[in-house]
């Protein structure tokens, strides 16, 4: 296998080519440290710290965008990985 | 000046279907696909619905699309104390005519946008791939086309929007907003190896749905009522659970883990007896969809169109509330969005008074508005947190069972009758299609 693409044992079936910049990130003045997108995010790829969210583990991301649709006061910035970066699956 | 007559943002289900008719009409047509490959970034179940086939476009019924498995019939199982029962409430297309006759089929799909995308590059449209549109151009107010990941501009007469529910160009464009977490569910899918002779022994060509009484009995309390379901291929499974990102005030109680999910459903006695001695996990993966678009009335009545643009499928809010699907509907409106840059180009007017007749055809559509705005199925969802086994059935009826034929027996009907009356042989097509993929599959 290409040796640049990721893959993580609790997520079979998806590689991840890294992308070139962070695609998703949080406006830490708009977050209320609700936590919702730590909640809502599968990959677990956000975390609290000092009451405010921040990306922790984007290399995880299945770009499902639920932590963008939940986040109230819209501080989660979330646009796609460029230049068919992310995530690849044959099994959706 | 353009560079293109259109563009089409998106090569999931919706965009190859509006970008080959445009295409076919002589207008010069670029499809933009962030994927490295058409599909590969789509998530779904995924079944889909006969009426799909039947309704929209004639070249995938009279084709060879690539299909796993014709589907005649759901089973509905409840779940008590880790023990299954009760199969009454089920749907089945009787025999002799199931299962050549049937009411969906399951599919994959990578290769099936593919599919496709190929049909519509073969009518002359040009895909590209791992190229995103990052935003929309936009003069004196309106849209001109679109600013790639590249830093590329390009510029066209009309933009069809295909890019699904996240809908970034549609915000970007200043005429949609973010869908409130309330129409969407985050849904899991798993998908599962299994020979195939397993397959046709336990599931044969229906789909399973299991309904835990409470929920807690299958999943994790995810909130909100969340069924399994499970979806047979050719030969393995996909098996998926949906649930609301908010209700009732509330955001869903999150599972942190992912192995969470399913951990109470793989001990029901169903599972441990049939599928897991025959089952290897392949894929796990998840999307969102926003299944309840079309209940809620303020995400409705948002435009699905501005001057030079117009919006199909998920990113129009098409995914239908009746049984979850999406695709029927986002191929009906790519059609009807193709006719209608057909004609405004041709008129040469692209204007936002001309591109309305778009919304009204989506409306007057036999089939779209009633599947938007089923509730049977919501009524289900909010059932199942907290109601009597008599009361679960009945919606499970409703919601999954006979009882579908109540409230979709009509709007079929007027698509019948609709397609009839514009080619009265059309019921040959239908039979020869059934008969075709049946033959596909075997
Ligand atoms: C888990 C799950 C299960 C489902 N089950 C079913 C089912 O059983 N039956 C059914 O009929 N429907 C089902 N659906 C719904 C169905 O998948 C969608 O309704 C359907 O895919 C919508 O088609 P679309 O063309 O609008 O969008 P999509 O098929 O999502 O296509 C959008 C395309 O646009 C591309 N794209 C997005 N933004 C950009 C951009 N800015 N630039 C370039 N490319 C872009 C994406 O990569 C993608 O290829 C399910 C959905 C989910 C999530
Ligand atoms: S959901 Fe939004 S407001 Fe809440 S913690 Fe996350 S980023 Fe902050
Ligand atoms: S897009 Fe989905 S997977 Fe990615 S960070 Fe947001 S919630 Fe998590």
């Amino acid at each position: 296998m290409d040796e640049s693409l990721r893959q993580f044992e609790d997520i079979p079936g998806v590689v991840w080519v890294p992308p070139p910049e962070e695609f998703i990130t949080v406006d830490r003045d708009a977050c209320t440290g609700c936590g919702d997108c730590v909640r809502v995010c599968l990959a677990s790829v956000f975390r609290l710290r000092e009451g405010k969210a921040e990306v922790a583990r984007l290399e995880r991301c299945m770009e499902c965008a639920a932590c963008f649709f939940v986040c109230e006061p819209g501080a989660v910035d979330f646009q796609w990985p460029k230049f068919g970066t992310g995530y690849r699956s044959e099994w959706g | 000046m353009s560079d293109y007559d259109v563009i089409v943002v998106g090569a999931g289900f919706g965009g190859p279907v509006a970008a080959k008719k445009c295409a076919e009409a002589g207008l010069s047509t670029l499809i933009l696909e962030r994927a490295a490959v058409p599909g590969e970034k789509v998530i779904s179940s995924l079944t889909i619905p006969f009426y799909g086939f039947l309704f929209g476009p004639s070249w995938i019924r009279d084709g060879d699309p690539p299909i796993e498995r014709p589907v005649s019939g759901i089973r509905n199982f409840f779940v008590k104390e880790g023990k299954t029962f009760a199969k009454d409430c089920s749907f089945r297309v009787p025999r002799p005519f199931g299962p050549r006759v049937s009411i969906g089929y399951t599919t994959y799909c990578r290769p099936f946008c593919t599919w496709l995308a190929d049909r519509a590059v073969e009518a002359g449209a040009e895909l590209r791939t791992s190229v995103t549109a990052v935003d929309v151009i936009k003069e004196n107010g309106k849209v001109q086309g679109v600013v790639t990941d590249r830093g590329e501009e390009l510029r066209s007469r009309m933009l069809l929007d295909s890019e699904g529910l996240q809908n970034l160009l549609g915000i970007k464009a200043g005429i949609r907003k973010r869908y409130l977490p309330e129409v969407v569910e985050l849904c899991l899918l798993l998908d599962f190896e299994m020979p195939k002779e397993e397959i046709d022994r336990v599931c044969g060509y229906n789909l399973e749905y299991f309904w835990g009484m409470p929920e807690e009995e299958i999943i994790a309390p995810l909130g909100y009522g969340s069924a399994v379901y499970i979806f047979p291929y050719r030969e393995s499974i996909h098996m998926t659970i949906g649930c609301f990102l908010k209700a009732e005030d509330e955001v869903a109680p999150a599972v942190r883990t992912l192995d969470a999910y399913y951990e109470r459903f793989f001990q029901t006695d169903r599972w441990q007896s049939e599928y897991a001695p025959h089952t290897k996990l392949r894929a796990r993966i998840w999307d969102t969809c926003p299944i309840y678009a079309g209940l809620h009335p303020e995400m409705r009545e948002m435009p699905t169109f501005t001057d030079n643009m117009l919006l199909l499928g998920d990113a129009a809010g098409m995914e239908a509330a009746a049984i979850a699907d999406g695709v029927p509907t986002a191929w009906f409106s790519a059609e009807i969005a193709a006719d209608t840059t057909i004609e405004a180009l041709k008129a040469g007017d692209t204007s936002a008074d001309f591109l309305s007749r778009y919304d009204q055809r989506l409306r007057a559509h036999p089939l779209i508005t009633a599947l938007i705005t089923d509730p049977h199925r919501r009524d289900l969802k909010y059932a199942a947190i907290n109601v009597s086994e008599k009361e679960m059935r009945k919606r499970v009826h409703n919601g999954w069972g006979f009882g579908m034929m109540k409230h979709l027996t009509w709007p079929v009907t007027k698509a019948v009758v609709g397609s009839m009356w514009r080619k009265p042989s059309i019921p040959f097509r239908w039979m020869n299609m059934f008969n075709r993929y049946y033959k596909l599959y075997r």
